[in-house]
This record gives C-alpha cells, sequence and structure tokens, in this order.
C-alpha cells in the first residue's frame, strides 16, 4: 500500500472538517475524490500534506509504510508527497528555476544524493517547461509573479513534472481552466502514470476526469467517504449531483 | 563632575595645540555644543534617536596612527583610501585624496557643533571638469577599541565639476570596542556630473557612528546611492540632497538588515529647487531580534519646481517581536504640476509563501533565507560593483547556492 488513511479526524480554527475518513491507495492508482463544497476535500489534501493550520485529532496516515502525521511538511514533499495547489502562490523575487533547483536539491540531499549539475538540470526543466508549453523565458520571473490564473496551474504541474513525485495530489488544478489548459494540464498528469506513482485527484466536476481517467472515484461529504466506485460513478453524479448522497 | 565636563577637558588639551586664528571658530563651536549638548528626543528631527547618555562618557581624541594590519575588507579592482580611527593608514593606494584640513560650517548645533570643533580633514575628492575616475574608490573608516574608548570626528569633500564622473564607496566598519565617530560629507555635482555613491555600514555593537551627507546637484547631474546598513551599535545618518537645478535627477536605495541589537536611524531629506527634477527614494528594512529601526524620508518641492517627478517607498518586514520600526514618509509641496508618490508599510514575513516552499521539499531556514533576500533583492540588485555586492551578500549569511540565479 501506498498511502493508508484510517479514521482521519481533522479540525481547522476548532471547527471539525475531517470526521472519520478511510482511504487507502495502492501504488499506480489513481484515486478521484469529488464532493460538494465544504465537504473537506481541500482539508484532505492539505492534512496529507502537512501544511500548517490543520490539526490531526484521531487517526493515522501511513506512506509507504511510515507515519506521515510525525513528519514536517517539507520531510513529505522529500519523502515523495507534492500537492498541486488550488492557489498558487506568487512569490515576487524567488525565480521559478531557483524554486526548482533548491527542491530539487533538498530531495537529493534527503536521498543522500550529490547537488545536480547546473547544466543537466536547465536542459531537464527546458525540457519540462516544453511539455506545459511554459516559456524559458517565464522561468527566470518571480514564481507565479503576474501569472495568469491558467500559466500558474500549469506552473504546478511543470514542478511536479521536475520533481517526479511518488504521490501526486492534486487539489482542484481543474478549476478555472480553460478546455486548451486543462488539456494541457491533463497531458502532464497523464506523463507522470506509471506502475509506481500514484494520483489524487480531488475535483468539484467531472470534466478533468475525461482526460484523466480514474480507477476509483470516491465521494466525500460531511468529513467522510460515503461512496466509492468505478469511473462510471463519476458520471452518475455529473447526472444527479450530490443531493442523493448527501442525503443518504 | 558636570555633564559634559570631559569633554570640555579634551577640547582644552586639543585647542592648546592650536594657533590663536585656528583656535577661534573652533572655540566658538565647542561652545554652541555645550550649550546644547546631545541631541535628545524632545528635537523633533532626534524623536526615535537620544544620545544624552553620551553627555556622561568620556572618549579620547585618537591621535596615532596606526599600521596595524587591517581586516580583509579591501576590494578587489577599487583605489583605497584608509582611515583608522581617523588616522590614514599606509595600506591606502589613493592617499592623493586626503586632506589634512577641512572647511567648517558656519556655527552649529549639537552634534554637527561637536564635529566642527574637533574637526580633523579626509577625504577630499575633487575632479575637474569632464574627468573621470577609472576605478572605484573605497573610502574605508575602520573603528576599532582596546581599552579606553575613543573618538574621531572628520569632515569630507566630494566636487565633481562639469560631466565629472566618479564611483565612491564609504565604508564603515568596525572591529570591537567603544567608539564615537562622526563623519560630515559636503558634495558638490556641477554640471551634468555623476556620482554612484555607496554607503555600507557595518560596525561593532560598542560602537556610535553619526554620519551626514550633504548634497547639492547641478543642472542635469545625477546621484546614484545605494546604502546599506548591516550592524552597528547606533548608527544615526542623514542624508540631505538638494535638487538645487533643472533636470537634476537622484535615486536612492537603502537597506538595512541582519542587525542584532542595533539602532539604526536613516533620515533622507530631498529638496527639489529646480524644476524637471527626479528623485527616487527605495528603503527595505529587515528587522530583527532586538534592533530598533527608524526611517523617515522626506521629500520637498518647493516653489517653482515645476514638472518635478518624484516618489518615496520604505518597506519593512519585521522578524521579532522585540525588534521596533518607525518608518515615516513625508512630502511637502508648494507647486502645482509636479507627480509625486509615497508608501511606507510595515509587515511580516509571508507565511503562505513560506509554506509554499516547504510543500516543495525545502526546509524552513532554507526558505526563510529565500523569502529574506526575495525581499532585499530590489535593493541588492542596485549594487553594480560585484565585489560589493557579494561582500553585502555575504555579510547577509544567505544561501550560496541561492545568491546566483541561473538565467533559464
Amino acid at each position: 500500500m501506498l498511502l493508508e488513511i484510517t479514521n482521519l479526524h481533522a479540525r481547522v480554527e476548532e471547527k471539525e472538517i475531517l470526521k472519520g475518513l478511510n482511504l487507502s491507495i495502492k501504488p499506480g492508482e489513481v484515486h478521484a475524490i469529488m464532493g460538494p463544497n465544504g465537504a473537506g476535500k481541500s482539508t484532505l489534501s492539505n492534512v496529507i500534506a502537512g501544511r500548517e493550520g490543520y490539526e490531526v485529532t484521531d487517526g493515522s496516515i501511513l506512506f509507504e509504510g511510515q507515519d506521515l502525521l510525525a513528519l514536517d511538511p517539507e520531510v513529505r514533499a522529500c519523502a515523495g508527497i507534492f500537492l498541486g495547489f488550488q492557489y498558487p502562490v506568487e512569490i515576487p523575487g524567488v525565480s521559478n528555476m531557483t524554486l526548482l533547483k533548491a527542491a530539487v536539491n533538498a530531495r537529493r540531499k534527503h536521498n543522500g544524493e550529490s547537488e545536480i549539475a547546473p547544466n543537466d538540470f536547465l536542459t531537464w526543466v527546458r525540457e519540462q517547461a516544453k511539455k506545459v508549453k511554459i516559456d524559458p523565458k517565464m522561468l527566470s520571473r518571480g514564481v507565479n509573479e503576474g501569472f495568469s490564473g491558467g500559466e500558474k496551474k500549469r506552473n504546478e504541474i511543470l514542478q511536479m513534472l521536475v520533481l517526479q513525485p511518488t504521490l501526486m495530489i492534486l487539489d482542484e488544478t481543474d478549476s478555472g481552466l480553460d478546455i486548451d489548459a486543462l488539456k494541457i494540464v491533463s497531458d502532464g498528469i497523464n506523463a507522470l502514470r506509471g506502475p509506481a506513482r500514484s494520483t489524487v485527484l480531488v475535483t468539484h466536476y467531472q470534466r478533468l476526469l475525461d482526460y484523466v481517467q480514474p480507477d476509483f472515484v470516491h465521494v466525500l461529504a460531511r468529513g467522510r467517504i460515503v461512496r466509492s466506485g468505478g469511473p462510471e460513478l463519476a458520471k452518475e453524479l455529473e447526472e444527479k449531483g450530490y443531493g442523493w448522497l448527501e442525503a443518504a | 563632575m558636570s555633564a559634559l565636563a570631559t569633554y570640555s577637558a579634551q577640547f582644552e588639551r586639543y585647542a592648546n595645540a592650536l594657533t590663536a586664528a585656528e583656535r577661534a571658530p573652533r572655540s566658538v563651536q565647542f561652545s554652541r555644543f555645550l550649550d546644547s549638548g546631545f541631541p535628545h528626543k524632545d528635537l523633533e528631527d532626534w524623536r526615535y534617536s537620544d544620545l544624552t547618555a553620551l553627555n556622561e562618557r568620556s572618549f579620547e581624541p585618537d591621535v596615532s596612527a596606526s599600521d596595524d594590519a587591517l581586516p580583509d575588507l579591501l576590494l578587489d579592482g577599487a583605489d583605497t583610501l584608509v582611515y583608522v580611527n581617523g588616522q590614514v593608514h599606509p595600506a591606502s593606494t589613493a592617499a592623493r585624496w586626503h586632506s589634512d584640513t577641512c572647511a567648517l560650517p558656519p556655527p552649529a548645533v549639537g552634534i554637527d557643533a561637536l564635529n566642527a570643533a574637533f574637526a580633523a580633514g579626509g577625504l577630499r575628492l575633487r575632479l575637474d571638469r569632464g574627468t573621470r575616475l577609472d576605478r572605484p574608490l573605497q573610502v574605508l573608516f575602520c573603528s576599532r577599541s582596546d581599552g579606553q574608548p575613543t573618538m574621531s570626528h572628520q569632515r569630507h569633500l566630494i566636487e565633481l565639476g562639469d560631466d565629472a564622473e566618479a564611483t565612491v564607496l564609504l565604508d564603515f566598519s568596525g572591529i570591537g570596542g567603544e567608539r564615537l565617530s562622526t563623519h560630515f560629507f559636503d558634495i558638490h555635482l556641477g554640471r551634468n556630473a555623476k556620482l554612484q555613491l555607496y554607503r555600507i555600514q557595518n560596525e561593532a555593537a560598542g560602537g556610535t557612528l553619526v554620519t551626514r551627507i550633504d548634497a547639492r546637484l547641478s543642472r542635469d547631474a545625477r546621484l546614484d546611492g545605494v546604502t546599506v546598513d548591516l550592524g552597528g551599535g547606533f548608527v544615526r545618518h542623514d542624508l540631505d540632497l538638494s535638487l538645487a537645478e533643472s533636470g537634476a535627477e537622484a535615486t536612492i536605495a537603502g537597506l538595512y538588515a541582519h542587525a542584532r541589537q542595533s539602532h539604526i536611524d536613516n533620515h533622507v531629506r530631498i529638496v527639489h529647487a529646480a524644476p524637471h527634477g527626479t528623485s527616487r527614494m527605495n528603503y527595505r528594512g529587515l528587522v530583527d531580534e532586538k534592533t530598533k529601526a527608524v526611517f523617515n524620508g522626506k521629500v520637498v518641492v518647493q516653489p517653482g519646481a515645476q514638472k518635478t517627478d518624484s516618489e518615496q517607498r520604505i518597506a519593512n518586514v519585521l522578524l521579532s517581536r522585540k525588534a521596533e520600526v518607525n518608518a515615516k514618509p513625508d512630502l511637502e509641496i508648494y507647486a502645482d504640476d509636479v507627480k509625486c508618490a509615497h508608501g511606507a508599510t510595515v509587515g511580516q514575513l509571508d507565511a503562505v509563501a513560506l509554506s509554499y516552499l516547504r510543500s516543495r521539499g525545502i526546509d524552513h531556514d532554507t526558505a526563510r533565507a529565500m523569502l529574506l533576500r526575495a525581499f532585499a533583492l530590489q535593493i541588492l540588485d542596485r549594487i553594480e560593483w560585484p565585489a560589493l555586492r557579494a561582500r553585502v551578500e555575504t555579510a547577509l549569511h544567505l544561501p550560496a547556492e541561492l545568491t546566483l540565479d541561473i538565467d533559464a
């Protein structure tokens, strides 16, 4: 098992959001987490990534057998977890290239490897940038500085392509994207699919799932997974909405 | 013993060695100093900076020249004029720009008067019309004190003729001990003259450093100033610019950062006295631990200074609960066809950005250093002298691998 979440309870500012959530993900699988607004989808993503402000009050998360909740967010990232943010932040003064280099070298250090050679790194990053149609010139600009909404999401995918994570969590990466950008983002995710790498797609709509085929679809409501199924569940949700499940 | 008594004794000893003609104007200055004492917080310009503790202190004037080895502060590619505790050091390669004598100002008050009473000469850089310094000039003011606290007071002059050009670094570096140093600089820029002026301050914690730069810009003259405070005990720096003739341009950038328990007070005043002048003031502060930073920026647009284009930006980040910052932008406009903007902010390090960097695997301390550097970058980018920039970045303890951006 790559990720094993058991009876997870978490709260944000005294408000309990996750109320006993269970989820198991095997290597190579793609899981879609769907659900109404406020169900706890983003909380789940952020708790896995270890962001500050989320307090786990009960339950456990094991990643490759180790206790994930005991690790700092940067250590989780070095261990292979990547969270694609719903609202990527702008950081003027830290260039995209500097961020990528610092992130790659942090991971190499974590794994006991030496720093990456600058030339190899440049070539590698340029190749990945081409895949998500990011102009190499944008790499020397500040992180997401002045980027459009679509460019920010493509930049998240670029970071993911460069960092080659084991577990990709994409938090509403499809929101606000036009059809061309959605295609680019989906291609990026699909390019990383493989037997050793798993994906969690957190999304409100079925649209993304036309491009990235999930193995499993889960419905998150009231802090728990209330139903799981195959891709056909997403279609059903698209037709019926979430009301029938929330009432159940 | 009454307040200031030790200064009187010092002055008497000092004045006895002077001729009657030399003594008279200095005695006037000294009596003015006795009347006013050191500046205190009831004075508007010294509201957050009080030097009255010095009234009871005792400093010996520095007299003997030092030829001790210097710390590794000289920059490659520059001519150097080195003062140790106010005395010229033999390591100077540009001693031709030193003058033993100096002009005294009209009767002054407070610390200006103290400086004038004891003033020794210092830098005297005079460039004729159309000439230019081939190499940048590093003027190093090194202060150190081993036992008895000492003081030195110097007056300096930079005079660029029409179309002359120079790059000058005023480098205040302290090695340790209790000292009082004051420096006054008179700068005159002729028509279309260009001065790139750097000021770096990295004094030791026991030092008191008071510096003042008065500059007058003639028609189409240009002054580019970058000032960086990295430490010090009590530091007060006044920069007073007059855009006296049409078309003059002044761009001043400043950074105060990395100090641990300093008092750093920058007062910048730009007077637009003629039309078509341009001024830019951009100061940034990273205020940490027990440091107190004061910034007072003032732009005055005098009647008739039409088409003035002025902007002042002040941004501060407080990095500790015990740090303090008092930032005040100020604008006085007496002309109607001008463009003036100003703004000041005080904030904290961006927690969301910090969390974002950590989510990419970058540890907390490195992520923090990346954000500090990002904040300082606007000012660091203004240092166009690579060896100097490297020295500042090293002093800021920024991670070396982050200081060189890869061109994508």
